[in-house]
């Protein structure tokens, strides 16, 4: 039986995964036990920690009320991580997946859950070496999350717009706004969270999936958007790293706001049919990001994506207003009315440049010494 | 019948490099399969077996024919090494550039002492001296890619082989020039010589740099074979081009990468990385080494040969122990660090060569103490490297 542990509602948190490259060429770099060990010489109390592979890192922050504080605590944690990273002649970068690197390079990190995964998974694992931020939200109970993750799968395409940060993959320009999701898509266990509507009959999900053998704990399924008891969170697991650490906390205050309105209105639309057109719409935002086309199935019309983005950002002002990050929703508007992606910069250097080295150069530059506005 | 081509059948040079691939990749095989040995020591094994000093298979005069392959490999290799000095990283981590010319310098002055307290004279000990402070970059670059190694002591090492690549040709050359005064050769050999020889490299060096660079941009982000190709005729140019007017190619190409690596725009001079393709020459480099090997040198100077290496090998090793901490590493592995910069520079040779010629009566000695230092080094340097890669936790863990 899973226990819910309530936590304060709308509070925050988020996890972003790192790439750690060389600074010769760029390319992922074993570098993780270095760095950790490196960091763990001075007292520091934030949340750092080794990934599935070598190559990455991944940092979390606290518990907080809003994307302010969050702010200031991710610029601490950057201080630390460059501060150790230039001693060690390491690149710290954001980016939903490395432009080149090879996954058969890559190697598993020495922890028995990932050699784990890697022994079920094969190649999997290692072609997991993508970067993705998970965004924490405070639930009161357990039905209230298992509202909220369904609520919040309306929207997972606007959040893969204004994350995505994967244009190149395995040296290759994909023609995706976030080839990240790819690779995620092969795991049996990604996707969506079945159709339950209440924390009871989600507990019954899981034991039965527990009883067949399929899943040991919640960390096995790699939903998109999951419950996690543990905290008393919902997890949106569906962005990728953004280039810079302000964009984190953007998308920290959507998820926010959204969650305020739906614990506030009360949302219980819970149906099936709502997930006919999930797939395609996320395919959709993954390919063409703001320029893609949502379907509403239930209406039965299409919208584009970056026009919905819009009429829902507009439509959260009160939230804003009772959120006080009504600066956040401002600069969301403007980055949807400019189709402003962390892809296009990418591809635009790329074109500059003619060489994908360079682009992880400016990614890594970019994350480690980029302004905070 | 007595036309017929195989009554007077001599090798030709292009079956010479043809013999120094084949035989070597051949060796380089089974010294891994059978011996587990890094293949450069198997190509080094089976150059010894081929050569003047063996089976005959390769004769000077062949493997002086096939020079032009080894000179490219030498060139790319310190050219790869110079691009490995990030002086952005030197201003940052100043103590990797202290703790290196702390034990440079600490090699040199014992080397000097050990060669001076065996019978040798001043000018052939500091000589010597010189060239025992250099880590062969060709060696350390190849065992990084066989081993696929890499950490903070990967990281550091490279460096540190540059740096020691650098300080060694500088201090060769001064003493070079010293040992010109000494044996009363002219002024202009004993003042102009290492001037030129210093001053001369780095400027072409750092033309070179400079013209990659604009011609790079000149091409254009899209073709990224034809940079490749310009870079590798920009190297072998440069080789030809130090020996033309005598200067040090070492030098040279140590500069041309270190300039191309750190001035504005040659971040991208080299992308793809040249190592991939260079495989072929290296192969051919640890060939033609082992072949010009002479173990006959041993019999009169191994105990001067053996305490030489045993010297500069124990000093680095002290050194980064003793300064392991500061560069960010635990003092186990500031130790291996220290033992995997074992191997003896590749090109010292050629510098050998050059040395001769303005020692006189201690030539000889000279020649054959560094002829036996260099039959221990090339067979064991690798082996060391690698075992000390191994225990520095650098390699990957075997699937």
């Amino acid at each position: 039986m899973l226990e819910f542990n309530n936590s304060t509602p709308l509070t925050l948190g988020v996890e972003l995964e790192l790439m750690i490259v060389n600074r010769r060429d760029y390319n992922l770099t074993r570098g993780s036990d270095d760095l950790l060990l490196l960091i763990d010489r001075q007292p520091h109390g934030y949340d750092i920690k080794p990934e599935i592979t070598q190559g990455m890192i991944e940092i979390g922050t606290a518990i907080h009320q809003g994307s302010d504080t969050m702010l200031q605590e991710l610029q601490g944690i950057r201080a630390l991580l460059v501060s150790s990273a230039q001693k060690l002649n390491l690149g710290l970068a954001g980016g939903g997946s490395h432009p080149f690197q090879h996954w058969s390079e890559q190697q598993i990190y020495p922890k028995e859950r990932y050699q784990l995964v890697s022994e079920l998974y094969g190649y999997l694992a290692k072609q997991f070496t993508v970067y993705g931020q998970h965004i924490h939200i405070g639930c009161p109970d357990g039905d209230a999350a298992i509202r909220l993750s369904h609520y919040l799968a309306r929207y997972i395409p606007h959040f893969i717009a204004l994350s995505a940060s994967s244009p190149f993959y395995q040296g290759m320009d994909t023609l995706f706004q976030t080839s990240r999701l790819t690779s995620v898509n092969a795991f049996p266990l990604s996707g969506c969270m079945p159709c339950v509507e209440n924390w009871t009959q989600f507990n019954e999900y899981f034991q039965h999936m527990a009883g067949l053998g399929i899943v040991a704990s919640m960390k096995d399924f790699y939903w998109d958007i999951r419950p996690k008891p543990e905290y008393g969170t919902v997890e949106i697991r569906i962005c990728d790293t953004p280039l810079d650490i302000v964009t984190p906390t953007l998308l920290a205050a959507y998820a926010q706001m959204l969650a305020h309105r739906c614990l506030e209105d009360g949302w219980h639309d819970i149906q099936a049919a709502h997930y006919h057109t999930y797939n395609y719409n996320r395919f959709q935002a993954c390919r063409f990001g703001f320029d893609g086309v949502l379907v509403d199935g239930a209406a039965r019309q299409q919208t584009g994506l970056q026009e919905d983005l819009l009429s829902t950002l507009n439509a959260l002002q009160p939230q804003a207003r009772a959120l006080n990050c009504e600066k956040e929703l401002s600069l969301l508007r403007e980055r949807a009315l400019k189709r402003q992606s962390d892809s296009q910069w990418l591809r635009a250097i790329y074109r500059a440049s003619g060489s994908l080295s360079e682009v992880v150069r400016r990614q890594s530059e970019h994350w480690m010494y980029g302004s905070n506005a | 019948m007595s036309q017929l081509p195989w009554h007077s059948l001599s090798l030709n040079p292009l079956a010479a490099f043809g013999i120094l691939l084949t035989l070597g990749v051949i060796g380089g095989q089974i010294a891994n399969r059978a011996g587990r040995l890094p293949a450069i020591t198997g190509y080094v094994l089976t150059g010894l077996i081929i050569g003047p000093a063996s089976l005959h298979l390769l004769n000077q005069e062949l493997l002086s024919a096939a020079d032009l392959f080894v000179n490219l490999a030498l060139g790319l290799a310190l050219f790869e090494s110079g691009r490995r000095v990030d002086l952005h990283w030197l201003r940052v981590e100043r103590t990797l550039l202290l703790t290196t010319l702390c034990y440079c310098l600490a090699v040199f002055a014992a080397l000097c002492a050990l060669l001076l307290q065996g019978g040798l004279g001043w000018q052939a000990s500091s000589m010597m001296a010189a060239l025992g402070m250099a880590t062969s970059p060709i060696v350390i670059l190849e065992m990084l890619r066989e081993t696929r190694a890499e950490g903070q002591v990967s990281e550091r090492l490279t460096t540190a082989t540059a740096l020691s690549s650098l300080l060694s040709v500088i201090v060769f050359a001064i003493a070079l020039g010293s040992a010109h005064l000494q044996n009363q050769h002219s002024t202009e050999d004993g003042i102009l010589s290492p001037a030129w020889l210093i001053l001369g490299s780095s400027l072409l060096g750092l033309l070179a740099g400079l013209l990659a660079i604009a011609l790079n941009r000149w091409l254009g982000s899209q073709q990224r074979q034809r940079q490749t190709v310009l870079l590798f005729g920009l190297i072998a140019l440069l080789v030809g081009l130090s020996v033309m007017l005598n200067t040090l190619p070492s030098l040279a190409l140590l500069v041309f990468g270190l300039a191309t690596r750190n001035l504005r725009g040659g971040h991208t001079v080299s992308e793809p990385g040249l190592l991939s393709g260079s495989h072929f020459f290296f192969v051919a480099f640890f060939v033609a080494a082992g072949a010009q090997l002479a173990p006959q040198t041993l019999a009169a100077y191994w105990p001067l040969a053996l305490s030489y290496l045993l010297l500069r090998s124990a000093i680095p090793m002290l050194c980064w122990w003793l300064l392991a901490p500061q560069n960010c590493l635990s003092r186990q592995r500031g130790l291996w660090l220290g033992l995997a910069l074992n191997p003896l520079s590749g090109g010292s040779a050629v510098l050998v060569s050059m040395s001769t010629l303005a020692l006189g009566p201690d030539a000889a000695a000279f020649t054959g103490t560094m002829m036996a230092v260099f039959v221990i080094s090339e067979l064991a340097g690798p082996l060391l490297t690698r075992l000390a890669l191994r225990r520095a936790g650098d390699l990957p863990p075997e699937d």
